[in-house]
């Protein structure tokens, strides 16, 4: 089933609903939703750095993200297509409180949008040098391990603030942190040992104590230890020290997430949501004649592929399958977690022709679908080739006719 | 050594929280009595991530707890003084583990299997007895490691709340302040990683301003871990003053350097006080919720059963009245229906016998009378029937709906079986030898009569002519006899009839008045039986409400009179704290 049935079953289910006007608003908005760009929700407890975040993602001119629209503000459910789930700490408490909850069986089967994300990455560990290594790690293992983060695409640990201030890093900026770079380490550090001394101490070099202000409060000391680390180890440039601050803040991380998961997925989510939609309405208003409806809602669930390859590509990443090392990078490669297109998917290169695809296409199939009929494996692991199966027939079927 | 004052104090109101059944306050009195620590106890509590592990180890100069990115302790840790360092983990049994293995030993032990973990440091500040506990993380509070910690401050003299620089005191954080403050008699704010907080200053104003507005009273000292311990290996004196810990140590130890009587009196007496208002507030809820039932229930029940008893009275004299009314008029109505309903039989057979002759229709008018009569006294038992059970309905709601509920009245037989047959009465023929007779007897007669009067015309006595009269005399004779009998027949046969109506309704009229009283005397005992239970209910609800009203009194009595004994303890345990308080400052 595609987005074009799915405009079918929305035009359909509107000319049942003639007679109530709302409904007929409601469904008519749900076709508008399909046309525009993919909605995100932000959410989470205030404190975590919602609005941070969607500034740094919203503001950054990449086509990953070009088809997405962000809200930080908690909008109702039916209004975004994805969520992104903020908390401060992976505690037990707090993530139990994040889980996203279930609702009819069609939005638990196809709960594959949204992802966890660790807000305050560099609070982690007092702030030592290494404190966002330490977070994506934390959040590594809460993904595989914690069951309250199985429910989602990703845990991703980010320092919001660093991420925002290294992406719009400024020349000026650049200029004071080189300036600091240039003391000798010794000297520097009883200075970047709190910000009180980092900003009220007398100082080795000439930077005013408003330019250390500034500096502190746009990239947190945490930050400013890192960058001065940084230009010491080689980033001599205004471009190089933010691509390295954006990458190690973790916001590289979530960008290429929401692009993998929702924006190249976003036909498939907006349908999603609009079928909920749909599916609530049939639940609150029933019509003459919604069974046969909410059949085709039942069917759109069962057909719609998109689902299984991100529940599965979030299972195999999450370290819930007994798929591992290779094996498991060409398994999540095949289901579409590095780019839907046949290329991308088989590992090929760009411009490889037809034949090549064919033949990568064809070998990919004769050897999952031997995983999938071992008879030694488990349920799940068959299931699983499954599912991989299936997708490299839709590579297939692109040469049929 | 004598009792301490505050021990009887104390056992008084633990006694009170038992005899109440709060066993929870009981127990933390117990504790708080059974204490035999040498030292003060000081105990660190707060939220995850708070810094609570990097603050202890900065306070004491050593890595002793775990400063872990994902995990947190979740037993206790007891660090106190002792000549080498030392750690026992306490589960079933005690096992010594190297001080320096502590975090890694504590994170293979399956979850559940240790109490707590007792630390011996060779540390100055502990050098008085001073144990600081460290406490798992309060998080969710049906959790253990909330109650694990929460079990920790009923122990504690003094309590560390760590809270960080990144975010202001969170209301879970507040209300915990509030729960410490009340149990505890000292508290202070730990403001941790103000090292990288830019605005940790407008941050802690923030956080005392919403201590006193909840009501707690507790310093803030705002502190740097991270600084503390840069100072520690620079040995620089200044640094470490930026740290903050000095004023917190100073704290500490001045918690550490009261005797530690008067600290166990302070915390006796903070501890009755609260166990004296917590008892205080759940009497006075029961007192309220007492009074609150007397208020409606009193005077008003009362009220209610006396107006119920007067009710019922009238109801009496009402429902009687009714009853004999209703059945005076029954029994001379029924009389009536069952005389005109035999008025009209006794009329058609008046009218029956005015014309026809007995002789012919007998065994029909025989039938006919049987049965009008078995419907006239059927009718009238079956109205009779139906107008008793309309009174006794008509008495029964007199009593009230409750009460609308009527006897089955049963009448003991519609009557119409035990109808007499009606007796034939004698009736003569006019047979053909009579009538031979009485023919013979006129024309005789009628012969002699003629023949004499023609034999005066010289004519024989029997001639043609006095033949002819004889036969006419004989016709006429015989017509008239006729008629006579026919007469005496119809005469017969309606007394007869009319003599069976009359007993028929002798015998009914008796027989259904006979019923009617009956039914009267059913109607009487049901009503007077259900009047004299509602009268015996009365009389008990009345007692009840009565006996109720003073047990309630002398409850509610006892209530105060415990509400003003605790409050008595409270005001003692008030004067206690004092005078600690004061000896203390004396000292110090």
């Amino acid at each position: 089933m595609t987005a074009l049935d799915v405009r079918e079953l929305v035009s359909e289910a509107a000319a049942h609903y003639r007679d109530r006007p709302h409904a007929v608003v409601m469904l008519r908005e749900c076709l508008e939703r399909l046309e525009e760009p993919l909605r995100v929700g932000f959410v989470g407890t205030p404190g975590t750095g919602k609005s941070t975040l969607v500034s740094a993602l919203a503001e950054w001119p990449t086509r990953a993200l070009r088809d997405l629209e962000l809200f930080d503000t908690p909008a109702p459910a039916e209004h975004v297509d994805a969520t992104v789930r903020l908390v401060r700490h992976l505690e037990p408490d707090e993530l139990a409180g994040a889980r996203p909850v279930g609702g009819s069986a069609f939005a638990r089967q196809s709960a594959v949008n949204s992802v966890l994300v660790l807000g305050r990455a560099d609070e982690v560990g007092a702030g030592r040098i290494d404190a966002l290594l330490t977070a994506k790690q934390l959040a590594r293992r809460a993904w595989r391990e914690d069951p309250n983060c199985a429910g989602f695409q990703g845990v991703i640990a980010v320092a919001g603030q660093l991420g925002y201030a290294g992406r719009a890093l400024r020349d000026d900026e650049f200029a004071v942190l080189r300036a600091l770079a240039s003391v000798s380490r010794q000297e520097l550090e009883r200075h970047l040992l709190s910000v009180d001394s980092f900003v009220d101490d007398p100082f080795p070099v000439g930077v005013p104590p408003e330019s250390r202000k500034h500096l502190v409060s746009r990239f947190g000391l945490y930050g400013v230890r890192l960058a001065i680390t940084l230009i010491r180890t080689g980033c001599d440039s205004r471009l190089k020290l933010s691509a390295e601050l954006v990458h190690r803040s973790g916001l590289g991380d979530l960008r290429d997430t929401l692009a993998g998961c929702f924006v190249a997925r976003g036909e498939a989510l907006k349908a999603r949501t609009a079928v909920l939609r749909l599916e609530s309405l049939l639940a609150a208003e029933p019509v003459p004649h919604g069974d046969r409806l909410a059949a085709r809602v039942e069917r759109f669930a069962a057909a719609a592929h998109d689902f299984r390859e991100l529940r599965l590509i979030a299972d195999i990443r999450g370290g819930r399958t007994a798929l591992s090392g290779e094996i498991a990078e060409e398994a999540a490669r095949l289901l579409g977690a590095q780019g839907l297109a046949p290329t991308e998917r088989l590992g090929l290169a760009p411009d490889a022709d037809p034949a090549e695809i064919h033949a990568g296409a064809e070998s990919a199939l004769v050897r999952w679908r031997h995983e999938a009929e071992r008879a030694d494996a488990a349920h799940a692991e068959r299931a699983a080739a499954r599912v991989i199966v299936r997708s490299v027939e839709g590579l297939l079927s692109l040469f049929v006719g | 050594m004598t009792a301490p004052a505050w021990l009887d104090v104390l056992n008084e109101t633990l006694d009170a929280c038992a005899a109440h059944g709060r066993a929870d306050l009981a127990e933390r009195l117990r504790r708080r009595r059974d204490q035999q620590a040498p030292g003060t106890r000081i105990a660190v509590v707060g939220f995850p991530k708070q810094g609570k592990g990097y603050l202890l180890n900065a306070l004491l100069n050593a890595p002793v707890c775990a400063v872990g990115d994902a995990s947190t302790p979740a037993v206790p840790t007891e660090i106190g003084y002792a000549p080498d360092a030392a750690a026992t983990l306490v589960g079933h049994a005690r096992e010594s583990v190297p001080v320096a293995d502590l975090a890694k030993e504590l994170e293979i032990r399956p979850p559940g299997s240790l109490r707590r973990v007792e630390v011996g440091l060779p540390r100055e500040l502990l050098g008085t007895g001073l144990v600081l506990v460290d406490t798992p993380a309060i998080g969710d509070p049906r959790s253990p490691r909330t109650a694990a910690t929460l079990d920790v401050l009923a122990d504690a003299h003094a309590v560390i709340l760590v809270s960080d620089a990144t975010q202001e005191l969170q209301p879970a954080e507040l209300a915990l302040a509030r729960h410490i403050r009340t149990w505890c008699p000292a508290l202070v704010l730990a403001l941790t990683k103000i090292d990288v907080s830019p605005d940790w200053r407008e941050l802690a104003a923030r956080n005392r301003t919403a201590l006193s507005e909840t009501g707690v009273v507790a310093d803030v000292f705002p502190v740097s871990a991270t600084v503390r311990q840069a100072a520690a290996k620079a040995g620089d004196a200044g640094l470490n003053g930026r740290s903050g810990f000095p004023e917190l140590l100073n704290w500490v130890g001045e918690q550490a350097s009261r005797p530690i009587e008067r600290t166990r009196a302070l915390a006796a007496a903070v501890s009755v006080r609260a166990a004296a208002v917590e008892l205080v507030e759940s009497l006075q809820t029961r007192l309220d919720a007492v009074s609150q039932d007397s208020g409606i229930d009193q005077v008003t029940l009362l009220q209610q059963a006396q107006r119920r008893t007067e009710e019922l009275r009238r109801q009496n004299v009402r429902w009687q009245n009714l009853l004999s009314d209703e059945i005076t008029d029954l029994v001379s109505d029924a009389e009536y229906d069952l005389r005109e309903r035999t008025r009209q039989i006794v009329r058609h057979i008046d009218r029956t016998f005015d014309e026809g002759d007995p002789v012919q229709i007998w065994p029909d008018f025989q039938t006919w009378l049987e049965e009008n009569l078995a419907e006239a006294v059927e009718t009238n038992y079956n109205w009779v029937s139906d107008r008793s059970t309309w009174i006794a309905h008509a008495v029964a709601t007199s009593f009230g709906p409750r009460f609308g509920q009527a006897p089955e009245l049963p009448l003991t037989g519609s009557g119409v079986d035990s109808i007499p047959e009606v007796g034939t009465p004698k009736i003569e023929r006019f047979k053909i030898g009579q009538k031979l007779f009485t023919g013979l007897r006129g024309s005789y007669g009628g012969v002699l009569m003629f023949g004499l009067v023609t034999s005066l015309a010289g004519l024989p006595l029997i001639n043609p002519v006095s033949l002819g009269a004889g036969v006419a005399f004989a016709t006429k004779s015989v017509r008239d006899e006729g008629g006579m009998r026919l007469q005496r027949r119809q005469a017969l046969a309606k007394a007869a009839a009319q003599r069976h109506v009359d007993d028929v309704f002798i015998r009914f009229s008796k027989e259904i008045k006979d019923e009617i009283r009956q039914v009267q005397r059913r109607l009487r005992d049901h009503f007077a039986a259900l009047s004299d239970e509602l009268a015996e209910e009365l009389t008990r609800q009345r007692e009840l409400i009565i006996a109720g009203s003073a047990d309630r009194d002398r409850r509610t009595q006892r209530v105060k009179k415990e509400i003003d004994r605790l409050a008595a303890l409270h005001r003692k345990a008030g004067a206690l704290g004092v005078t600690a308080r004061e000896i203390r400052e004396l000292s110090a």
